[in-house]
């Protein structure tokens, strides 16, 4: 059985895509009205929503932290957004490291220092899982949190990279991934480009490792530019809803 | 001499110390807090094919509830006293991301509810004849896991997830399968047998009950009810013919409202079977 060509000589990948192109991401906020904020994100076949409710009463006394928000994370994913069915418990492990991984990532950035004594959850729910993953929580739930009204230093933007071959491509799918492809999912904040997640399972080459992280980067500021105009436009037509 | 915006912020206090009154203020005048008639349901919308790896799904929203059915469809081995059925699944998930009521942990009551409702429903209903999901009797037929999980939860989740369920089933198709000789089950994905057929298309109406003064709301949202004592759900399909009926506890009432009842069910389920139909 020969091994599926994950990027040709021409420089395309199975999808159609060159080395360095993002999938193209869709992301819509507010939409749900029970959640404080909530967003919409799909990044090619992996769909992604993020519920945000907050900040409210913390669930447990003595959990309550008297000069800062307490920020809880779930994480779950649908039994039938992967090809084959699987019911996840959300306390196994994967799911549980995933959560642990967001909420380092977003505790440092939002201002928890002003809102103290209560709670801050986030939940998050895969519907369809084309790889990928960890990146689509993360902007699906910066854009909730924008949507909330939590106060923030800046966005957070994920955005993943692997290696085929020794070309560093950009964003990797679930065939490509699943293929043994060395995969780096990073997290940074766009306005000073500094990093606040850097996630990788996989044996990757140290020369490799700088060119992947930077594009890696240049990644997450084209996801920042895209977000960034969805929330513009958002806050722009509830401006216009305001004034009339 | 209050000027609007205290006016509008009275109410809200009104109704957050009194719900109960502030509900019955409205209904004196046959009206709904959200400006419902009282026999009116929530706009619906319904998308299918949405999620590529589910057999088939869709997604519902009524009014504000929204509800996502994904159907998978696996291989087992028949129950040994039932060699020609196959199984249908269905998993209700209320999870604390729909609304704050909902807490983390076990299933809440009311998923394990309405699970059980549609599960009962399509098992002796003949909804759709079991056998249909036979491959091979006695050695293997399909299992049809309905995986239906509220993103928003605002009333009424049991009209939404059958009608989710429903409308993911009609656009089912299943692969063509057949059992070789070493017990191995191929099924071709390319190679799809027609749609999926059902015998009978079961459309829920829900209603909930007020004493004083006495109505009948259609489609309750969230916060009527919360306040209703007593609701009753029909089910029924587009020939006119009742599936099932289901009142809980609460006061009794007259034969006339559960009249009403079925008039504004039969009316519900012809709209939302064409429905069902265009999407």
């Amino acid at each position: 059985m020969s091994r599926l060509e994950l990027l040709t000589p021409e420089g395309l990948r199975i999808d159609g895509r060159r080395a360095n192109e993002l999938r193209r991401i869709t992301a819509k906020t507010s939409v749900f009205s029970q959640a404080d904020g909530s967003a919409y994100i799909e990044q090619g076949n992996t769909k992604c929503l993020a519920a945000v409710y907050g900040p409210r009463e913390a669930r447990y006394r003595q959990q309550l932290q008297s000069d800062r928000a307490l920020l809880n994370v779930e994480f779950n994913v649908a039994p039938f957004s992967t090809s084959e069915r699987k019911k996840r418990s959300k306390n196994d492990k994967r799911s549980l490291e995933m959560a642990t991984f967001i909420r380092q990532t977003f505790e440092p950035v939002i201002l928890t220092k002003q809102l103290p004594k209560s709670q801050i959850d986030i939940y998050l729910q895969i519907f369809q899982h084309d790889g990928g993953v960890l990146q689509c929580c993360i902007n699906a739930a910066t854009m909730a949190l924008i949507d909330a009204g939590i106060p923030m230093i800046d966005y957070v933007c994920a955005c993943s990279a692997g290696c085929i071959d020794k070309v560093p491509v950009l964003d990797l799918n679930n065939l490509e991934e699943s293929s043994d492809t060395p995969e780096l999912t990073v997290a940074i904040l766009p306005r000073t480009g500094k990093v606040n997640l850097v996630e990788m399972e996989s044996r990757l080459h140290i020369e490799k490792l700088e060119s992947v992280t930077e594009l890696a980067s240049q990644g997450c500021m084209q996801v920042h530019k895209v977000l960034d105009s969805v929330i513009r436009e958002n806050t722009e037509y509830l401006r216009d809803r305001l004034n009339t | 001499m209050t000027t609007l915006e205290s006016t509008s912020k009275s109410f809200e206090v009104f109704h957050r110390i009194q719900p109960h009154e502030y509900l019955r203020r409205f209904l004196e005048h046959n009206l709904r807090p959200d400006g419902r008639l009282l026999e009116r349901f929530r706009k619906t919308l319904i998308t299918t094919g949405s999620i590529s790896t589910a057999n088939t799904s869709a997604m519902v929203r009524l009014g504000g509830t929204t509800v996502v059915c994904g159907i998978k469809a696996e291989v087992c081995e028949p129950h040994v006293e039932r060699p020609d059925q196959g199984y249908l699944v269905p998993n209700v998930e209320l999870s604390p991301m729909c609304s704050p009521k909902f807490r983390a942990g076990p299933p809440p009551e009311k998923a394990q509810v309405t699970s059980e409702f549609i599960h009962e429903l399509f098992t002796n209903s003949n909804i759709f004849p079991l056998e249909s999901l036979c491959i091979e009797q006695g050695k293997a037929v399909w299992v049809l896991y309905a995986d239906i999980v509220c993103l928003n939860y605002d009333g009424n989740i049991l009209d939404a997830s059958l009608l989710a369920l429903t409308a993911a089933l009609s656009k089912l198709s299943l692969p063509k399968a057949e059992v070789s000789e070493s017990m191995v089950v191929e099924a071709d994905v390319s190679n799809k047998t027609q749609v999926f057929q059902m015998n009978r298309i079961p459309i829920a109406s829900t209603f909930c009950v007020f004493q004083e003064p006495h109505a009948l709301l259609s489609d309750p949202n969230e916060a009527e009810e919360s306040l209703t004592k007593e609701t009753i759900t029909v089910v029924m399909d587009t020939n006119g013919q009742v599936c099932h009926v289901y009142k809980n506890g609460g006061n009794s009432i007259d034969s006339s409202v559960l009249r009403t009842c079925f008039e504004r069910g039969l009316e519900r389920t012809k709209e939302m079977a064409e429905l069902i139909q265009q999407a």
